[in-house]
């Protein structure tokens, strides 16, 4: 996956280009607008990521100019800005998507992933999900590990799901609240971890190999392998 | 909204009443102009009556006396009193007989009647003048049986102290007052009601700029600042209200976008560094293994986190207590967001052996910004959630009366600090035994504030906390609201 990251900041340039690197992305940066200009025109990218607050142009004019150029890959944009400009919701709309910075690295991980995924022909969903000895019937709403049936709620039988089709990847706390209960907020207290343990002590029986995996300070992990 | 206002009758307008008052001006003044009129012109008929009664009686008088008094005194006489009854002035062509409207007597000296010209046989024309009396030169009214007009009469004495009378009815004169006062009368109609009509339909133009202003102005108050009210061509005094409430629109919002830009600018010189710093954290995260050296990166990281969270939290408080938050509203269906919340932290609590139970009306739905609206639940729920003793219940309700939703939070821990219970919803208060940054209810109250609502916290009988948050049902009521405060005021 070829990866276009244009964005000013050497810190967060350096980084970033490392992290998306290990997560398997051939990373070409630009630190402006001129030069993404310039990259975009010469090769081909799968997907790119562009700050709004760059040293020459406004990110949202790049990214419009690229399309005009012919450019058709998906684009996360980056924004230190508190409030979500309006053009950035009609960007958004048409297929793009959004973070605020700071973000966990995770996070930026997951939105890529299903940028990616919204841009690749659709295949036919899925009704069960496996991972490893975990089977969810999405059909019927039911989840068995091992053959045995869990007795979960439907707020625990989204979060799994939600955990299951992102196995191997850490997902945060705010994906979490995002996904599973359709809030962006970031609460001082510990209320997703709770809602994991519980799940987790239906999940990860005792004697069973522990699925569900704390990733201190960034969030959790269902175990694929 | 505007339906709302087209709504009420138009007897009850501004525009009816003004043009009610100044059509009852109006017309006052013209009748009080024609009754002066009417006056004048009467005085002048009469003038001009008596002039001509007082030539005829006297032309009458030299004839008479000149006439010597034989067989022909009669005749000549009469003659020349007919031929002046034909001069009569104003005279009507309606009446068929001439005579009628005019007669001529004259009396001896001893109160008989000789000669007599006119309708009829002059008795009760004499009886009415012996019973009248006469001021020389000047004519007299008198009232004649059988004729419902009264005759205006000159009199003349002659040297042998016989008397000569010539009447003169004022049966014309008083149809032309009749008919004067009759065109008139249309004619008063007919321009009271015009100029109701176009006085009221003026105002009701101006008026309809004045609460069209008023429309846009409360828009503005509870939208965005770049609406203007409407400003018309013509400068008058509703079109420079407009473009002085317009000037004053330009200046807020410049203003307000300075604000916008120092709290984006500083926001944005804050998020690249702690972005930088929390990506670095998590790099240096994956390389380690070791879990007591994670330990301090993580919780660098968590503090990083909730320094962030302070960041927004007091830029919004900043921005709201200049009432410069921006909104995204959309609908929004609070019962449902409040069983969500309460689902997301019932285990929370449940953990801390917390109770918590719901109340809540179904399909409540708020026009808000989600966002903002999710962080404020959550920081009431966090509240409770970090500062109740094991055992205690939470009860969260949602009630609906009326245009306003009222959402109330109730505990029956140990209360607010009565110190701060006052100011608890200013910027970085809290209580002595708080671990919070102070800064939750004031994010609270500004988000609530920013929703045209209020929060209240108090300390009920017999314990306990209780903060209750009633917002408005939808703005278009909130803007109803303003509508009408403006109009009272």
């Amino acid at each position: 996956m070829r990866l276009l990251l244009v964005e000013d900041e050497a810190d967060i340039q350096s980084f970033l280009q490392r992290s998306l690197e290990e997560a398997g992305y051939e990373v070409e940066v630009a630190p402006d607008a001129r030069t993404a200009e310039r990259l975009a025109a010469d090769k081909q990218f799968d997907i790119l990521i562009v700050d709004l607050g760059l040293p020459d142009r406004d990110g949202i004019s790049l990214i419009l100019r690229l399309r005009e150029l012919g450019m058709r890959a998906p684009v996360l944009i980056l924004s230190a800005r508190r409030s979500v400009d309006d053009r950035v919701r009609g960007l958004e709309q048409g297929g793009d998507d959004y973070l605020t910075k700071p973000f966990a690295l995770a996070e930026l991980l997951a939105r890529l992933r299903n940028l990616l995924k919204r841009n690749s022909p659709v295949q036919g969903e899925a009704t069960r999900l496996h991972v490893q000895d975990l089977e969810l019937d999405l059909l019927r709403r039911e989840a068995s590990r091992g053959g045995q049936v869990l007795q979960l709620t439907q707020q625990e039988f989204v979060l799994l799901e939600y955990l299951c089709r992102n196995a191997g990847r850490v997902v945060t706390r705010s994906m979490i609240l995002d996904k599973v209960w359709g809030m962006r907020i970031v609460p001082d207290t510990n209320v997703v971890d709770v809602h994991i343990y519980r799940l987790r002590g239906k999940v990860d029986g005792a004697g069973q190999h522990p699925l569900i995996k704390t990733m201190r300070g960034v969030g959790y992990v269902l175990k694929d392998r | 909204m505007s339906s709302k206002i087209d709504k009420k009758p138009p007897i009850r307008s501004a525009a009816w009443r003004i043009s009610f008052l100044a059509t009852i001006a109006f017309a006052c003044g013209t009748l009080v102009i024609f009754v002066f009129l009417h006056e004048l012109v009467s005085n002048d008929i009469q003038r001009r009556t008596d002039t001509w009664l007082s030539g005829e009686v006297e032309v009458l008088g030299d004839v008479a006396a000149r006439t010597p008094r034989n067989a022909l005194y009669g005749r000549v006489v009469r003659e020349i009193a007919e031929l002046a009854t034909r001069e009569v002035p104003n005279k009507s062509t309606s009446t068929g007989n001439a005579n009628d409207s005019v007669f001529f007597l004259q009396t001896s000296a001893q109160q008989q009647s000789q000669l007599w010209v006119g309708a009829g046989n002059g008795e009760a024309d004499f009886e009415a003048i012996k019973a009248t009396k006469f001021r020389p030169d000047t004519p007299t009214d008198v009232r004649v049986s059988g004729f419902p007009v009264p005759f205006r009469v000159a009199c003349l004495q002659l040297g042998d102290g016989s008397h000569i009378y010539l009447g003169l009815s004022e049966r014309d004169e008083l149809r032309v007052l009749r008919k004067l006062r009759l065109r008139f009368f249309l004619l008063w109609l007919l321009v009271v009601f015009l100029g109701f009509g176009i006085v009221f339909l003026v105002t009701r133009r101006m008026l309809s700029h004045v609460r069209r202003i008023t429309e846009a102005a409360s828009r503005i108050g509870h939208s965005d600042l770049t609406e203007r009210v409407p400003a018309t061509q013509r400068n008058d005094e509703v079109s420079q209200l407009a473009h002085t409430l317009n000037t004053m629109l330009d200046r807020i919002e410049s203003s307000m976008r300075q604000l916008h830009t120092i709290t984006d600018a500083l926001a944005h010189d804050l998020r690249s560094p702690l972005t930088a710093i929390r990506g670095k954290l998590e790099m240096s995260l994956s390389t380690t293994d070791n879990d007591e050296q994670t330990e301090p990166i993580v919780s660098a990281i968590e503090e990083l986190d909730q320094l962030t969270d302070f960041l927004n939290k007091s830029l919004d408080v900043a921005e709201a207590r200049a009432d410069a938050l921006r909104l995204t509203r959309t609908e929004i269906n609070l019962s449902r967001l409040v069983e969500t919340m309460v689902d997301l932290y019932e285990p929370s609590m449940a953990e801390r052996g917390i109770r918590i139970r719901v109340s809540r009306e179904n399909g409540v739905m708020v026009n808000g910004d989600e966002g903002l609206i999710h962080r404020m639940i959550a920081n009431l729920l966090d509240n409770e959630l970090k500062h109740l003793a094991p055992g205690s219940n939470v009860g969260v309700s949602l009630k609906c009366s009326g245009d306003i939703v009222s959402l109330t939070f109730e505990d029956n821990g140990k209360g607010f600090d009565p110190e701060v219970l006052e100011h608890i919803f200013v910027r970085r208060v809290k209580g002595k035994t708080s671990t919070g940054h102070g800064l939750g209810l004031a994010f609270v109250d500004a988000v609530v504030r920013a929703h045209g609502g209020t929060v209240e916290a108090i300390n009920p009988e017999p314990g306990g906390a209780r903060i209750t948050i009633s917002l408005p049902l939808t703005p278009e009521e909130a803007r109803h609201q303003v509508t009408t405060a403006v109009r009272a005021a």
